[in-house]
């Protein structure tokens, strides 16, 4: 059921509209919110996405699946960014992300970040879908505050291999807010802003139905046999290694993000644009899995072109036997 | 005065992007006090700039005639943010970051976030004492005034009473706050002022003027300068309390025509300005002040959203 939690009159025309989908009455709530960035379109293609296939469940067109639980979702959140093409509403220049718990009483930005927070305050599962910060691309991957046996189950369900752990440092966004309130809470976050990776997003959203079927939010009716997920791996942000450019000029990938990588192995090169001379060889400094990958060429001095997961020694790899 | 480039970033193809710190050095064996000025730390606010240039005019002046005036060391960072100061943007803008949101953080990993480090450390290695001086926004027009956060009242009040501001508003904390350059440093002890003044891509010469003179009085007072000019009285500011501080807001979307000045002492019911609707000829609002007292915050830009703030009121009866 779409709905309308919000609108805000505007000087010139029509009031701006804020809609809530809901799903189901009764049973833990999962809330589904992307674009908070008006740029991260991939979030906001799989969340309409999901809204398809709900809508169907419920509309009994897809006799595959029950619904049991209820599930709430705001495909877009900032709407004057969405609607600017940009990232930011260059009206305020406000990121919503360090925007919540919002305030009813402010300005739009505030209003939609408190309208978006109260209706999903009483969830029990969050999911913020995201891309990669502006210049870079993200292979699909978990974010989270906390690594506990609800997170852990809800990486293993979405069927994500690869979950970083996050150190916290902001107190206003909204995966904050929803750990503050005990919500097993995770960004996923996967590709680049302004691109759509149609392959990448039914990936996410077999995850998020093999997810709501787990948790039995949705009932599968076809009695197949689950799918034995692999396990995430989990990342501390210790494990994480930036790879910078120690000059400015044009980078030239030569991996693609989510991949694996060597020590020593050639990540790009950034070249002079004037002459389009060599200037310096990207390589990894160790062996992991490309998680973010610099995506716009033209880079800055000290910029990070990478981040790179390294996977933590098995104690059994430091006995003696094992050099 | 010594000039040293604390950050330098090649550029893809332009000049390095370079903060510089200029000092004038202390002429005793020990600096009786650290001062360090920063402005520019947003692009589009240029007044901190100006005001800088008009210190080091007259640093400069002074080191020529009596360098022995420099008890202590003062520092001086007038470009804090130098790609956003050369677009006039309030934001880096190839990287849309606001710098004053990215101090204390560690996420993500980004050249903004590593400059706001850079600086971060070296005012710690090089101050006892701060003065981070802010414009307003595009939207909202400010008497000169220093911001503190409750948490650092009892030390700042004082040395923000030196600083010949109108008024000094005590506020509650906010996590927002937390990332800023002023929270940081206070966190680490090192006394801070957020000077907040006028509205930012304009230079108010009487406001810039009279911050100035709160600066010398604040670096003769603390002991950084010791000279024989005659010493100015600085009139007592407005000590402001979160409850003594009364907000208005926007009750509709539309263009707000103000009616008043800020720095005006307005009456209850006064009017100070009409909040339009440009398409129908209509007055959404009268915008009326709900209190008497010195209005210090005025809408400045038309275009308003609701909830938007059109003036801040320093409240008489709650003073």
């Amino acid at each position: 059921m779409k709905e309308k939690v919000l609108s805000i009159p505007t000087p010139f025309g029509a009031p701006l509209d804020l809609y809530k989908n809901t799903w189901g009455k009764s049973g833990d709530t999962l809330s589904i919110v992307s674009g908070l960035q008006g740029d991260h379109l991939n979030g906001m293609y799989l969340n309409s996405r999901l809204s398809q296939f709900l809508d169907s469940v419920v509309e009994d067109v897809g006799p595959n699946y029950t619904l049991k639980g209820r599930v709430v979702s705001f495909p877009v959140a900032n709407l004057n960014a969405i609607q600017s093409g940009s990232k930011l509403w260059p009206y305020d220049g406000l990121d919503m992300d360090l925007a919540f718990s919002g305030n009813p009483q402010g300005e739009t930005t505030e209003a939609l970040a408190s309208a978006i927070y109260t209706h999903t305050a009483d969830s029990y599962w969050g999911l913020i879908l995201q891309s990669a910060p502006p210049h870079y691309e993200d292979a699909p991957h978990i974010q989270t505050l906390k690594v506990d046996g609800r997170i852990k189950k809800l990486c293993l369900d979405l069927q994500i291999e690869t979950a970083r752990k996050l150190n916290e440092s902001t107190k206003v966004n909204l995966l904050h807010h929803w750990h503050v309130h005990d919500i097993a809470a995770v960004n996923i976050s996967a590709g680049s802003p302004r691109t759509l990776n149609r392959p990448q997003c039914e990936t996410l959203f077999h995850g998020i139905v093999n997810f709501m079927v787990a948790e039995k939010i949705l009932k599968d009716n076809r009695k197949l046999k689950p799918e034995e997920n692999n396990k995430p791996q989990f990342y501390e942000a210790s494990d994480e290694v930036a790879v910078l450019a120690s000059t400015a000029g044009m980078f030239l990938k030569e991996m693609k993000v989510g991949t694996s990588v060597q020590k020593g192995q050639q990540i790009g090169e950034i070249r002079d644009i004037y002459s389009c001379k060599r200037l310096e060889e990207i390589t990894a400094p160790a062996d992991g899995f490309l998680v973010t990958l610099r995506q716009y060429p033209i880079v800055y001095e000290k910029e990070p072109i990478a981040t790179i997961l390294t996977p933590k020694k098995s104690w059994r790899e430091f006995l003696p036997w094992s050099a | 005065m010594q000039s040293q480039s604390i950050l330098s970033i090649q550029t893809p193809v332009g000049p390095p992007v370079e903060i510089i710190r200029h000092t004038f050095a202390s002429q005793s064996p020990q600096p009786i006090k650290r001062v360090s000025l920063v402005a520019g730390l947003h692009g589009d606010e240029l007044e901190g700039l100006y005001i800088c240039h008009r210190l080091i005019q007259i640093l400069k002046n002074l080191e020529e005639q009596d360098s022995s005036a420099f008890k202590g060391e003062i520092n001086i960072y007038p470009a804090a943010n130098p790609q956003a100061l050369e677009t006039g943007t309030r934001l880096w803008p190839f990287f849309s970051n606001d710098i004053n949101r990215m101090f204390g953080r560690t996420e993500p990993a980004s050249l903004p976030g590593e400059t706001a480090k850079t600086l971060l450390e070296d005012l710690k290695a090089n101050s006892d004492l701060v003065v981070d001086i802010h414009s307003s926004n595009l939207h909202l027009m400010e008497l000169p005034q220093i911001r503190i956060i409750k948490d650092f009242e009892k030390k700042l009040v004082p040395l923000a009473k030196l600083c010949n501001v109108d008024l000094i508003w005590v506020h509650p904390h906010a996590e927002i706050f937390e990332s800023t350059l002023g929270y940081n440093l206070n966190q680490a002890q090192i006394p801070t002022l957020v000077i907040e003044t006028g509205i930012c891509l304009r230079i108010n010469k009487n406001h810039c003027a009279q911050i100035l003179l709160g600066i010398l009085n604040l670096l003769r007072k603390t002991g950084a300068l010791d000279t024989d000019e005659p010493q100015v009285a600085i009139p007592e500011p407005k000590l402001l309390q979160p409850e003594s501080v009364t907000m208005v807001q926007a009750g509709n979307a539309g263009l707000f025509i103000k009616q008043a000045n800020v720095g005006q002492m307005v009456s209850e019911g006064e009017k100070i300005g009409d909040l339009i609707d440009p398409l129908q000829g209509q007055t959404l609002e009268e915008v009326r002040s709900p209190c008497s007292g010195l209005l210090f915050t005025l809408r400045e830009h038309p275009l308003t959203l609701k909830g938007a703030p059109l003036a801040r009121i320093a409240n008489e009866e709650k003073m």
